[in-house]
């Protein structure tokens, strides 16, 4: 931006593609709907009028992970919805990121026991934890932001895909 | 080791499971209900038995609550099933099946309820552990730590901590 | 009661319970198909395992565990007051009652009084939760209903109230503020001005909730006559709260064996006698009227006292006493390092939870850890009536019929 926008005047915008892109798919990115427990209530809070998360275009929760980008895991994850969420996170269609909420879904919270899988990431990969039992809304606002910014600087684990 | 006379605040009666059937025809007649229904591995309370079922029943009318521990006979324990009197106790009975190992005849499902199908033991028996997974600590590479208080915040030559808390050694000499 | 009962196990065996099973049997028309554990209007993560004959519900098996966390077992590895903070998270939407029935249970093993300020001090929390959790109900009720702006109201309430316990236990949610002894701090200044607030405002956002939903002619088309359970199915199935009340069964916990200190207050215990979605609706709506009441009477009887049983085995001494005395030391650190010793017995106690009771069986062996802790509960007993709801109506009535039950997955699977 600059020598040519000068040139043309303000009617223009340019850009790189890539930085194009990562603005798109940060500035819409659609959750899953993937609450589990306590978190769960914490994240619909974050979504209702006091923290309101349709400012950043993310109040459309999807019920189909083919339909998301975006998989909030919130909550415990015990050993018999693991697999179930192995795979809903395979349905959903690149690009993906997961932010692991509250302190069950990214270390197995104060329950180290035989009953929950010991942090979420040892099934899915996770872009940014979001500690706290339940985290406030406003910390999962934090951690929505810190993903903005991982998406638009453009850092996208495409190694998790064995090609 | 649990002297059984002073146990009980309240009134609680033990029968073992060959009595409990017809125990239970009789209170559903009478009115009572079936409030809560779990497992008790009683293996470090000092009694004769190990495994029992514990009843809580309540009586709406008579405003009375009574707690009934049925010994669990046999191996593998097993307590007659009373969801043909008391359908509520359908779920409750499965769970302790599943967590506690008491199998209740007569049951017209007893599988797990809470843990996946195939999983083997019972894991609120005594004898089943925590299942703790040991936490490791990772110390941070590179982190040279001269006494309590220091901070890489303090621009220690070559450490930065990012905007997202990770710590950044420059290679001496890069 | 048990030619209900004949009927509710023949239903039992005939659903099957199968795992993975779902098939489709074309000559007969019908498909059993899954619904959950992933899925938005199921309340949490239940599966359900529907027998469909086109869009009419034959058969329903609710299965559950997806949730499993142990937490029994895992009270039996922390210490007495330790397991408050794993208890708490068990019904998430009713956090104060989790704590409220296990501290009853460890005060009656232990054998203490606690101080009158406290026990109005958690009855008037936990009114307040009350009113929490029916407020979430609301919203996801009229959520699954598609009146969306439902269930931006009742989130909008519930912050206020969550900014009064955010002020008075320093968590909005899961806050282990209930413990044996009474409640873990005082009230803060200013505790009275954020009532007043919550009772000024409550009342007419229930006249608008009120205006939304009660004579809106699609919300009663959805729910008059649907997901009906009489009151003798609903006793066997054992259900309590708010679905036994709406069949005409009066029965509450806090009126007919009062704790804490409900024996000193007013209120009416409200009751319907339809069973259906719409009866469970007024039941809750009015119930979240006397809950305000409660609150009221309580904030303005607070008697004046100790917010703890300050015995020193119990409770750890001020830490400006802990300069003066060497006994002081000596309980603080077998209190934070052992804990308290509760004489060996057992105890079920019971409260009247948002969905009903809940009641913690607690054993002990003279120990610093619980022996057993079970939690009875009201979801887990309440989802069993869901079947009888169900069959034979549709699947939107299934949807509504959930919600009415209002289950909470923490609970049921704990």
């Amino acid at each position: 931006m600059g020598g040519v926008s000068d040139a043309i005047g303000a009617n223009f915008v340019t850009a790189q593609l890539d930085k194009l892109v990562n603005w798109a798919r940060k500035s819409s990115l659609w959750p899953a709907t993937f609450g589990l427990a306590c978190c769960a209530i914490e994240m619909m809070a974050t979504t209702m009028p006091r923290h309101d998360l349709a400012r950043f275009g993310m109040e459309a929760f999807r019920a189909s992970p083919r339909q998301s980008d975006l998989m909030i895991v919130a909550g415990r994850v015990s050993q018999k919805m693991a697999p179930v969420l192995r795979h809903i996170y395979d349905q959903m269609t690149e690009p993906k990121w997961v932010i692991s909420m509250g302190a069950c879904a990214s270390t197995g919270g104060i329950f180290n026991n035989y009953a929950l899988v010991q942090g979420v990431d040892q099934i899915v990969p996770v872009d940014i934890y979001v500690p706290g039992c339940p985290p406030r809304p406003e910390m999962l606002i934090d951690g929505i932001m810190l993903l903005h910014d991982k998406i638009s600087r453009g850092e996208y684990n495409a190694g998790r895909v064995t090609v | 080791m649990v002297e059984r006379a002073d146990w009980m605040p309240e009134r609680a009666d033990w029968m073992p499971g060959s009595e409990w059937r017809a125990r239970a025809e009789k209170l559903e007649q009478e009115g009572w209900l079936v409030m809560d229904l779990c497992g008790l591995d009683a293996r470090d309370l000092g009694f004769d038995h190990r495994f029992e079922a514990v009843v809580q029943l309540l009586h709406r009318e008579k405003r009375e609550r009574w707690t009934v521990h049925v010994v669990a006979e046999g191996d593998p324990p097993t307590v007659p099933s009373v969801t043909d009197l008391w359908p509520t106790a359908d779920f409750m009975e499965r769970e302790a099946y599943d967590l506690m190992g008491v199998h209740f005849e007569g049951h017209p499902n007893l599988t797990r309820i809470m843990l996946p199908e195939e999983w083997e033991g019972h894991p609120l028996r005594k004898d089943y552990g925590v299942g703790k997974v040991a936490i490791e600590f990772i110390p941070q590479p590179f982190m040279q730590i001269d006494g309590p208080g220091q901070s890489t915040s303090r621009g220690e030559a070559g450490v930065t901590v990012d905007h997202l808390g990770q710590v950044k050694v420059e290679e001496a000499g890069a | 009661m048990s030619v209900a009962s004949d009927r509710i196990v023949e239903g039992f065996e005939s659903t099957g319970h199968g795992a993975f099973v779902e098939d489709f049997d074309e000559s007969a028309g019908s498909m059993t198909i899954n619904m959950g554990p992933v899925h938005p209007a199921t309340h949490g993560v239940l599966r359900l395992l529907l027998t469909l004959n086109g869009e009419t519900v034959t058969a329903c098996r609710p299965i559950i565990g997806y949730l499993h966390t142990g937490i029994e077992k895992e009270c039996e590895d922390q210490n007495w007051r330790g397991a408050v903070t794993a208890v708490t998270r068990m019904d998430y939407l009713a956090q104060f009652f989790n704590e409220q029935v296990y501290s009853l249970a460890v005060e009656r093993l232990l054998g203490i009084e606690i101080p009158e300020r406290a026990r109005y001090i958690r009855t008037m929390i936990a009114e307040a939760d009350r009113l929490t959790s029916h407020l979430v109900w609301f919203g996801t009720q009229a959520l699954d209903m598609g009146a969306m702006s439902g269930m931006f109201y009742g989130f909008r309430e519930r912050e206020m109230i969550t900014d009064f316990f955010e002020m008075v236990t320093g968590l909005r949610m899961n806050n282990g503020y209930i413990i044996p002894g009474g409640v873990w701090e005082d009230l803060p200044e200013g505790w009275e001005e954020a009532v007043a607030t919550i009772l000024d405002v409550m009342p007419r956002r229930l006249d608008e909730y009120e205006d939304l939903l009660d004579e809106n002619p699609i919300f009663l088309e959805r729910t008059k006559g649907v997901g009906a359970i009489s009151a003798d199915d609903a006793v066997a199935l054992g259900a309590t709260g708010p679905i036994l009340r709406a069949t005409g069964v009066d029965w509450d916990i806090r009126r007919d064996e009062p704790y804490d200190a409900y024996a000193d207050m007013s209120f009416e215990v409200p009751t319907e006698s339809a069973g259906d979605v719409y009866a469970r609706y007024r039941v809750r709506m009015a119930e979240m009227r006397e809950s305000l009441k409660i609150v009221a009477q309580s904030a303005d009887k607070m008697p004046a006292g100790d917010h703890r049983n300050m015995d020193p085995k119990l409770t750890p001494p001020p830490r400006s006493e802990m300069n003066r005395s060497m006994e002081a030391v000596i309980h603080h650190f077998k209190l934070m390092t052992q804990g308290y010793i509760v004489p060996a017995g057992e105890v079920y106690t019971k409260v009247e939870g948002p969905r009903g009771e809940l009641g913690c069986y607690a054993v002990s062996n003279g120990g610093t850890s619980p022996y057993r802790l079970h939690i009875r509960d009201s979801s887990f007993v309440n989802i069993q009536s869901l079947p009888v709801m169900v069959e034979g109506g549709l699947i939107a009535d299934l949807i509504a019929s959930i919600a009415s039950i209002d289950p909470v997955l923490g609970g049921i699977d704990r």
